[in-house]
């Protein structure tokens, strides 16, 4: 079998100082397959923001290993994990997080402008990306003129036309409607089967998780990958 | 990013407009003392020092006895003398573009005194043969058409007596074409229209060397020390400048006064910059998340400011090129000196990169704290 795309040894992560202590990760192991799709659930406050921005790198572990796309992230420094970050990380947030004064196509172009694509390059990736979420149609719309569950395709379409190893979602579908939500996670559900992406999504919200194929229950700082012991188990520990 | 850029600039657009417009002010403000500073200290010119103005002691509304003028030219050093009374008359209107400086004189002694002024001899005589007739600046007489021949009527407003004036011709002042804003007439002919009072405004002499113009100056005022009428001499530009040393230490006012607005306005331009990056802050998160860099962020804030900056510069100098340009015409009429103000191009420079600077900073400042932020504080944030 080849390398694990994400690999976690031993890590830990503690918020806070001497007093107000928390710790929100302790001692966690991982491994996540290429082209799996892993669903990521757990009570709020647990800790699974926390692990997805360790996977990110948008966050450093207190201690312990992140190996993802075969690079120890804990040992780049700041602009070496931005140029990382860009090659290998898709991120979609559970409020889109698109930027306001940029359109649906302008928003997907964004990461690009960051490599060195001619103009015609760009345009066909952005392009092959709002036709897998079928948002072709609204590229010239302002994230204000969109509805939630549209807003949510295109940051989809903005996270996977870098073609990243991995995409993360933060419950992708906390903040829309059923209908929504059935679309969104089909699509992701497509992206891993047709595309072969490796997704790590966090929800609350059994119904989502359906779509996966490995669960992952996190609580107490603990990680439990029984599948016999998730859904419908998310949401029913104790908060904090 | 550039479009990006572009449209946070747009973003707010009532904020954006606020800060080019403070921009705007304080760039306007340090080009219009720069434009002042410079005429107030212009750079001197030989042969303006070489002259010497005596006027009244006491103010410059006084007169002097025209005898005054024989005995003026016997002092040593003094080569020239010849006599300059402001006549202050209304052409026409009282709209500033009809205003000029008018002068009677003695065309016979004017050009031994003024050698930078042209004149073609034929001009000359046929100015000097005809009592009733003037001279005018070049430029003046392009501006309102005047040709030779040519009757303007002057409505007495200092002097009791309204002078009906013919022109002989023109002059030029190659070294300062501010100069030819002006016109003479003659002295005896305005002495005659009053009822030879025998009375004159100014003496203005020619000195033989600069070395010589304290001795003469020194010389002309112990001369009339126990006269009736005790003058003042002094070099030309001390007399161009006699007005403005009410205003004391005009340079220092005039730094602490642009001192004073550049800082401000850069606390302006900081704060508002400052709050527009931090409402900024989670999608600034985002962008680090994509991929984008410190560098890259700092580089759109700081772009995005320099802008503004750029806008607020450009405008500056534009409307302070306007109100220099205004002054020069409208205020040369009372104050000669004003027609030589202009906008400099070291002035306007400073201005621009002043305004571009401050930009920059206003924007780097909050732009680098930003950068520097934890990722994840800031797509915790709400809102
Ligand atoms: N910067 C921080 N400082 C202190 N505590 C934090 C910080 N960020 C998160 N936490 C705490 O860590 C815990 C886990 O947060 P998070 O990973 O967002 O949980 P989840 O995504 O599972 O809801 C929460 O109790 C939260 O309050
Ligand atoms: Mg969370």
């Amino acid at each position: 079998m080849s390398d694990p795309v994400v690999r976690i040894e031993n890590v830990s992560k503690v918020y806070g100082g001497d007093r107000l202590r928390v710790e929100v990760l302790s001692d966690i192991d991982l491994e996540i397959e290429e082209g799996g799709f892993v669903a990521l659930m757990g009570p709020s406050g647990s800790g699974k923001t926390t692990l997805l921005n360790l996977i990110a790198a948008v966050d450093r572990p207190t201690s312990g290993r992140v190996v993802v796309a075969g690079q120890d992230t804990t040992q780049l420094s700041e602009s070496e994990l931005a140029a990382w970050r860009h090659r290998n990380i898709g991120y979609i947030f559970q409020l889109y997080n698109l930027i306001p004064v940029l359109t649906a196509y302008e928003n997907v172009e964004l990461p690009l402008t960051l490599s060195r694509l001619s103009s015609a390059d760009r345009r066909a990736k952005v392009e092959t990306a709002l036709e897998v979420v079928g948002l072709t149609d609204r590229s010239d719309h302002f994230p204000r003129e969109l509805s939630g569950g549209q807003e949510q395709r295109v940051a989809i379409a903005r996270a996977i036309v870098t073609d990243p190893t991995v995409l993360l979602a933060d419950e992708p579908t906390g903040d829309l409607d059923a209908a929504s939500a059935g679309s969104v996670l089909r699509l992701l559900e497509r992206l891993n089967d047709e595309f072969e992406k490796t997704i790590v999504m966090v929800t609350h919200d059994p119904r989502a998780a359906d779509h996966a194929h490995r669960f992952l229950h996190l609580d107490k700082g603990k990680l439990w990958s029984d599948p016999a012991e998730s859904p419908p188990v998310a949401g029913s520990g104790g908060e904090g | 990013m550039r479009k990006l850029v572009w449209r946070n600039l747009l973003r707010n657009k009532r904020r954006t407009l606020f800060t080019v417009a403070s921009l705007t002010m304080a760039v306007f403000l340090l080009c219009v003392l720069g434009a002042l500073l410079q005429t107030f200290n212009p750079e001197e010119t030989e042969t303006s020092e070489k002259r010497v103005v005596v006027r009244h002691a006491v103010s410059l509304q006084f007169e002097l006895p025209e005898a005054y003028w024989s005995r003026l030219e016997t002092l040593e050093h003094v080569e020239a003398v010849s006599p300059l009374s402001w006549f202050g008359g209304i052409y026409k209107d009282t709209r500033p573009e009809n205003f000029f400086a008018q002068f009677a004189t003695d065309p016979e002694t004017l050009l031994d005194v003024f050698q930078g002024m042209e004149i073609d001899p034929t001009t000359g005589e046929a100015w000097l043969a005809e009592r009733r007739s003037f001279i005018a600046g070049r430029t003046l007489a392009e501006k309102h058409g005047w040709q030779v021949g040519d009757e303007i009527f002057l409505q007495g407003e200092i002097y009791p007596t309204d002078l009906s004036l013919v022109l002989r011709g023109t002059f030029t002042y190659p070294a300062d074409e501010s100069q030819e804003n002006q016109i003479f007439f003659h002295h005896a002919y305005v002495e005659e229209a009053l009822g030879n009072p025998g009375t004159v405004g100014t003496f203005w002499l020619r000195v033989d060397d600069l070395a010589s113009v304290p001795l003469v100056i020194e010389a002309a005022e112990e001369m009339f020390e126990n006269s009736e009428a005790r003058v003042k001499a002094e070099t030309e530009q001390a007399f161009a400048a006699s007005f403005t040393e009410m205003l004391g230490n005009v340079e220092l006012l005039f730094g602490a006064i642009g001192f004073a607005v550049v800082v401000s306005v850069f606390f302006i331009t900081a704060n508002t910059m400052a709050m527009a990056v931090r409402e900024r802050l989670r999608e600034i998160s985002v962008l680090k998340t994509l991929g984008f860099g410190r560098r890259q962020i700092l580089g759109g804030v700081t772009a995005e400011s320099a802008v503004i900056g750029f806008l607020g510069g450009v405008l500056g100098v534009l409307f302070a090129l306007l109100l220099v340009k205004a002054a020069a015409r409208g205020l040369s009429g009372m104050f000669p000196l004003f027609s030589a103000m202009t906008l400099g191009p070291d002035v306007a420079l400073l201005g621009l990169a002043a305004a571009l600077g401050l930009g920059a900073l206003s924007g780097f400042i909050p732009g680098y704290a930003m950068a520097r932020r934890s990722i994840v504080e800031g797509l915790r944030k709400v809102g």
